[in-house]
């Protein structure tokens, strides 16, 4: 008995010390709540809105060693500012988030959660590794068109889904098109082996072919536990004047680019990384010694970029989320949350479930400084309204831009085809 | 680890109206999304029953039964691709399949025992997942793997033709779990289940008894893995899309703590584990918590069954209720509560 | 098959996988041995005492040198924690039960670090990682030297105090049967308490070395002591010098497939295929069991 009580004085005593520390851990030092000039989003009238909510879902991966949930968060925080600024016609949005641990029966549940129980009108702001795969029919079915930032191929390939951004086989399409013009003799895609490496893989394959390159493909089950030996395999496959591509989370990325550096490897190829590794952290953690040395795809301007939208977008972040880091997660999450308020403010007559999809997939022509082109959905059997990116590399503990937008190649099918959808209308 | 002891349905009119309640009150008064989670909490308890059966009967701990799981659902999947077999067929191939393949990993290590024991499943289950994330799952592909990388149009495992929708199939998936649940109920009851007794009770007692330890162990293996391969079956059905991620060795050690938490000398506490497992994530999200202070719960409710209540909730929860049950009695009476018999 | 040249830079990234292995499994055999608890929360304590100086030095600017010390007292303090609550109710116990509930504190321990820190890309570079010298065409450095030296070291030094000294004896004695030791006039419970702190202690250490080694995750380090049983188990939880040269061949096999392209992807089974048949094989004689006496 005596046991029991400590136990439960134990439970209580670590759980409130977790909590706390969880409270406190993303405080940065210095941080200051600034109260002088606060961002006009949305209507920007200053009035916080008071009517009645618009109710908009999202459901992001949240499990020890995938955390997307920066990504709505931060779309969570332009909706407060326009909230604080008019809402939508005088209605503050209420933006549900869900968290899923990739389990599919999760996953499927959730959406109709949002759908039937609560009763969202848009969702916006997905992004999981599985979700578009398992909701894709759903959401057809529904007709909710989502406004996502994609990893699954169905994201990319289905008529109910626009991403921001571009997924992993046109990003790592993106890093490939670097490297050739760096002048490779060999180009070798390493991947993290979770489902759809084929699928990732495709676009490489046709664009090295395309160019006259021998490519090599591997795959590496992930959480590395031996980056000396994934670094030294890669540069192996590459040989000399090699480039390596590679397409891991960030936290696996630097586990093999500290590897390759502590090996001295990185200048015994040209390294290129899919848009996971654009963030500062990465850049911070990797050191002078890679400065100009990876280039990273970066579907997204540089969150140091000049311009409307990127400032309105560092003034919601340092405003409303301070502790979500400046990078391309935060950006998508901001854009996306955009474009959802650009068609939420274009809805005529009454709110519904109905009327708020169609406005979504009658965006058309979203101008934004955080995208090379600009962006859209329409009704077309795919979408991948992003296909213009950048290059960016390591300098001194940031990411600076190295090459400016560039088109996707045409090589890989898809992109043709939306191209073609494009010059259509 | 001392209780011994056959059980008796106690009430086996309770169990059959709890069942008929939750086949037919519960599902009209929920939404898809508790319905899908409560699919998911029978499935694991199904899981949670075979290692229960294995801990709390014959005393062997398996830390490899999602491993198990993860084969029986890729059996299932493949058989549901490959061929237009009825799906109470699939569910029975996948899961003799299953026992055999169970079998033949515990004919050389049950030699082994205890903590040897429970360690060689973690390396097995180990050298499962690794091989399960190469080769995937099957999807529909050609081949014996039968994965395909196509992109899209990846078709979902199919269900039963009486229970596609997803309130049929939770209606399918309790009545498959009461058989399963029977069917361990029917061993324990009768002579496998006195030989694991004498088993637990001491291996050399139960070897003077004339009692054939392999064989009884082995038949107490090939039980659990059956029944998980069916749960493995069942699972391909209700999720539809199969990814390696669902499987994580993460959830074997959870498997363990929610069992021990449940209870394992109680066919009660699989119930238990599997809402502890699936049903309280979904509820902690619905309260807006994160699901990283489950984790932490486990953990603490690992240290707490093993250091003060064997029996886990499916013993604890009836001994609290009556002793707070006594304690209202005797405070409404404005006596002293009696002593703790403990 | 490739050339030999090929695979030589793998004998080297092989033995850093080694050391790495047989740090954490002599750092359980070692605690096996004196307390008869195989600590499964290894992985985790170390991990969480690393993360614990990564904030300490990133987000609070503490000095490197002290917030390492930290990570190694962290260590030591809540193996200390552990070992006096959880210790001496579960002493009678079957060492499966020791294992399990160690499960417990390492299911603790992750859901901490998940919840305090999320999943970004953070490292945390001993100043030993920049150090470093070639062989051949490939590098090494000074932290996987360490790691290596210290599982040696800790091997050697267990052995003889184990052997050599009183203390050692009594830890000896208490692994083997508590009531004994005690009825006997030794200080159990301050036995114990030593034990689980210099075990704590490596632990943390273990967790700095490895967040350099393999990476700064909480799931990868805690999971990482799944592979390093299997050097423990080759070597039956019994002698540390097997633990040891286990932990270094698996690591080398491990590294040695990576460049035989048609069986790479399946290397990560390595551990386990090599601890599953050295068990079956060693075992097939006897039956092996840790049962005590009275349940």
């Amino acid at each position: 008995m005596r046991r029991n009580g400590v136990f439960v004085r134990l439970t209580l005593v670590l759980v409130a010390s977790t909590a706390l520390a969880a409270c406190n851990s993303n405080k940065s030092p210095g941080s200051t709540t600034d109260s002088t000039t606060a961002p006009k989003c949305g209507a920007g009238t200053g009035q916080k809105a008071t009517g009645e909510p618009i109710k908009l879902g999202a459901i992001a991966t949240k499990q020890p060693g995938t955390d997307f949930t920066d990504i709505p968060n931060m779309a969570k925080a332009f909706f407060d500012c326009v909230n604080d600024n008019g809402g939508i016609n005088g209605r503050p949005i209420q933006y549900l988030i869900e968290t899923e641990q990739t389990d599919p029966g999760q996953v499927a549940a959730l959406a109709k959660k949002l759908v039937e129980s609560d009763k969202v009108l848009g969702i916006v702001g997905n992004t999981s590794i599985i979700e578009c795969a398992v909701n894709h029919g759903y959401y057809e079915q529904q007709g909710f068109y989502i406004i996502d930032s994609g990893i699954a191929p169905e994201c990319y390939s289905t008529p109910n889904s626009a991403a921001v951004n571009m997924g992993p086989r046109y990003s790592v399409d993106g890093a490939t098109q670097y490297l050739i013009r760096q002048g490779v003799k060999k180009l070798v895609l390493d991947q993290s082996n979770v489902p759809g490496t084929g699928y990732i893989e495709g676009g490489f394959l046709l664009i090295a072919k395309d160019a006259g390159i021998p490519t090599e493909s591997l795959k590496d089950n992930v959480p590395i536990q031996d980056a000396n030996s994934v670094a030294l395999k890669a540069v192996q496959a590459a040989g000399k004047d090699g480039g390596v591509v590679l397409n891991f989370t960030p936290p696996e990325a630097l586990k093999i680019l500290q590897a390759a550096q502590q090996q001295g490897l990185q200048d015994s190829v040209k390294w290129a990384c899919s848009t996971p590794c654009n963030t500062d952290y990465l850049a911070e953690a990797l050191g002078p010694q890679w400065n100009g040395k990876l280039g990273v795809n970066a579907e997204l301007n540089l969150t140091t970029a000049a311009g409307p939208d990127s400032e309105l977008y560092r003034a919601v972040q340092k405003r409303y989320a301070p502790n979500i880091p400046l990078g391309s997660f935060s950006q998508m999450g901001f854009v996306e949350a955009s474009i959802a308020v650009k068609a939420l403010m274009s809805v005529s007559g009454e709110f519904t479930a109905k009327s708020v999809n169609e406005a979504i997939k009658n965006i058309k022509d979203f101008k934004t400084d955080i995208l090379c082109k600009p962006w859209y959905y329409g009704n077309a059997p795919l979408h991948i309204p992003n296909n213009t990116d950048r290059t960016v590399v390591p300098q001194d503990g940031k990411m600076i831009e190295k090459e400016g937008c560039f088109p996707i190649s045409e090589v890989d099918p898809a992109i043709a085809q939306v191209r073609q959808i494009e010059a259509a209308g | 680890m001392r209780r011994p002891g056959i059980p008796r349905v106690r009430h086996p009119a309770t169990a059959a109206a709890l069942l008929l309640v939750v086949l037919l009150a519960v599902p009209s008064a929920l939404s898809t999304y508790w319905i899908i989670v409560l699919t998911a909490v029978t499935i694991y308890s199904v899981v949670a029953l075979g290692l229960g059966l294995l801990m709390g009967r014959v005393g062997l701990v398996s830390l490899g039964q999602i491993a198990i799981l993860a084969l029986g659902a890729w059996v299932a999947a493949k058989l549901a691709f490959a061929t237009s077999m009825p799906f109470p067929l699939v569910l029975l191939i996948a899961g003799t399949i299953t026992m055999v393949l169970g079998t033949l990993v515990g004919l050389p290590a049950l030699r082994l025992s205890g903590l040897y024991l429970a360690l060689i499943t973690l390396m097995l289950a180990g050298a499962i997942t690794v091989v399960l994330a190469t080769t995937n799952f099957p999807n529909g592909g050609p081949g014996f793997l039968g994965h395909t990388e196509s992109s899209f149009g990846n078709p979902a495992v199919r269900r039963p033709d009486i229970a596609t929708t997803d309130l049929a199939y939770f209606r399918y998936t309790v009545i498959v779990a009461a058989l399963m649940f029977a069917l361990v109920f029917w061993h324990v009851r009768s002579r496998p289940g006195r030989a694991w007794a004498a088993i637990r009770q001491s291996e050399p007692a139960a070897l003077a008894a004339g009692v054939n330890i392999t064989t009884y162990k082995l038949w107490a293996w090939a039980l659990a893995s059956f029944v998980t391969g069916v749960a493995g079956g069942l699972l391909a059905g209700s999720v539809g899309k199969l990814y390696t991620y669902q499987f994580p060795t993460r959830d074997s050690l959870i498997l363990l703590a929610v069992v021990l938490m449940g209870g394992i000398y109680n066919l009660w506490g699989a119930v238990v584990a599997g809402a502890l497992m699936k049903l309280l994530p979904a509820l902690l999200d619905n309260w807006g918590l994160p699901p990283d202070l489950l984790i932490i719960l486990f953990g603490v409710g690992v240290l707490q069954v093993l250091l003060t209540a064997p029996g886990g909730l499916a013993a604890q929860v009836p001994k609290d209720l009556a002793r707070l049950g006594r304690t209202l009695v005797a405070l409404s009476g404005r006596r002293a509560p009696e002593g703790d018999t403990r | 098959m490739p050339e030999w040249q090929n695979f030589q830079p793998f004998i080297v990234s092989g033995l850093a996988l080694g050391g790495v292995y047989s740090l954490s499994g002599v750092g359980m055999v070692v605690l096996y041995r004196t307390t008869g608890v195989l600590n499964l929360a290894f992985g985790a304590v170390g991990a969480m005492g690393a993360f614990i100086a990564w904030s300490l030095v990133n987000t609070y600017g503490w000095p490197e040198a002290l917030a390492y010390l930290v990570c190694v007292g962290f260590g030591a303090v809540i193996s200390l924690v552990y070992g006096i609550l959880a210790g001496p109710p579960l002493a009678g116990r079957d060492p499966l039960v020791k294992a399990a509930a160690t499960i417990g504190l390492a299911l603790i321990l992750l859901g901490a670090m998940s919840w305090i820190w999320s999943d970004k890309a953070r490292s945390l570079v001993l100043p030993t990682t920049t150090w470093r010298y070639s062989v051949g065409e490939v590098f090494i450095n000074w932290t996987q030297i360490i790691a290596l030296a210290l599982g040696v070291l800790v091997t050697l030094a267990t052995a003889a105090f184990l052997r050599r000294t009183g203390l050692g004896t009594a830890m000896r004695a208490l692994a083997n049967d508590r009531e004994i030791t005690a009825a006997l006039g030794v200080p159990v419970r301050r036995v114990e308490a030593i034990t689980w702190l210099v075990s704590g202690a490596l632990a943390g250490a273990a967790g700095l070395l490895l967040s350099n080694l393999v990476g700064l995750d909480a799931a990868t380090l805690t999971f990482l002591v799944i592979s390093s049983l299997a050097a423990a188990l080759i070597a039956r939880l019994r002698s540390l010098v097997v633990t040891l040269l286990a932990g270094i061949v698996i690591g080398l096999v491990n590294a040695m497939v990576t460049p035989i392209f048609s069986i790479s992807s399946y290397r990560d089974m390595t551990p386990f295929v090599l601890a599953a048949v050295a068990l079956l094989f060693l075992s097939r004689h006897q039956q092996i069991s840790f049962a005590r006496r009275n349940r």
